[in-house]
């Protein structure tokens, strides 16, 4: 018998306070503004990717996934057969980890603001900020419980179109 | 991770998932206009990587991760605020839609719980989120998820017993 019951459709009465009207619009816009990528707020250089990084995280995960497929099980005690009439019947390999995503953090450990720049084809600068970060992309077997954690650093250049007064 | 939902969905998804999303985010930061702002960038991000809608544990995951890099933003933050997650001056605007007095009550004994607690308790209540999600979402076990949602109440229900 649960104990909280009461207390719990209690809580379930209570309604969170609805977002504000604009959130869905901004949302709307933010989703249709990743398609099309606008190039007047962001550089084309929008990810730039420490390639020896990656490909450090790339291999250790290549290496792990290696290493997850190798059954460290002794072998079964198979009587030796000098000869057999019977073809050898194929070994199955280790089944693939299940892995499902598990997490992703995104941590910024510097901004620089790198001051105005002019573009050309627009008649305003804009300020171009610099931002370090990390990401790191986790997944997780949920039937064997092991995980594949992946980091990287990116560098993300943003162009802030700056408005006279 | 190949996402197969429409445009549209997508939107059904956030119109429905929004108060939860905002309230949970709400965890972190103290306004409701910094919630929706990290909730934003959050869903706009897990939207872009092609994530499948229903892996409610990455969502969750994304927008605690969105909050905590805000925190780290704000350089007026000392780093102390952001250990503790300014407790103590959280809540300037309330979180639920206003109810009776007993609703009200309920309401400020959840603000009250330790902020583990609460975050266990407000993903499972209000979003609906499974243990396992919910361990997931914050890296712990299940029964660790479990273990602090039943503190939860219990400290709720010692909170509201009348003296």
């Amino acid at each position: 018998m649960n104990d909280f019951s009461e207390l719990e459709r209690e809580l379930k009465k209570l309604q969170p306070v609805r977002p504000s009207a604009t959130l869905m619009e901004r949302i709307e816009q933010a989703l249709a503004d990743v398609n099309k990528i606008p190039s007047n707020l962001i550089a084309p250089k929008r990810f730039t990717i420490n390639w020896v990084g990656l490909g450090l995280g790339v291999a250790a995960a290549a290496a792990f996934l290696i290493l997850a497929r190798v059954d460290f099980r002794p072998a079964a005690k198979t009587p030796s057969q000098v000869a057999s009439a019977a073809p050898a019947l194929p070994q199955s390999a280790a089944p693939l980890p299940n892995f499902v995503p598990a997490g992703v953090t995104r941590v910024v450990y510097n901004t620089r603001d790198e001051g105005l720049v002019f573009r050309g084809g627009h008649e305003r600068p804009a300020r171009r900020v610099r931002t370090a970060q990390r990401e790191t992309l986790q997944w997780r077997d949920p039937q064997s419980g092991a995980s594949l954690r992946v980091s990287y650093p990116t560098e993300e250049v943003t162009l802030i179109p700056v408005l006279g007064q | 991770m190949e996402n197969v939902a429409t445009h549209e969905d997508w939107k059904v998804c956030f119109s429905q998932l929004a108060p939860g999303l905002v309230l949970f985010a709400r965890q972190w930061v103290r306004s409701r206009a910094d919630a929706e702002d990290v909730v934003q960038d959050a869903f706009v991000r897990f939207w872009r990587r092609n994530h499948r809608i229903d892996n409610r544990a990455l969502l969750y995951s994304a927008v605690r991760s969105a909050a905590l890099d805000l925190i780290r933003r704000d350089q007026r933050r000392s780093r102390r605020e952001i250990e503790v997650f300014a407790d103590a001056d959280r809540s300037v605007q309330p979180e639920f839609e206003p109810g009776d007095d007993s609703q009200r009550e309920l309401a400020t004994a959840v603000d009250h719980l330790p902020r583990d607690q609460r975050e266990v308790l407000v993903m499972k209540v209000w979003n609906d989120l499974t243990f396992a999600e919910i361990a997931e979402t914050l890296g712990i076990s299940p029964n660790t998820a479990a273990s602090r949602y039943r503190y939860a109440l219990a400290a709720l229900k010692k909170r509201l017993q009348p003296q």
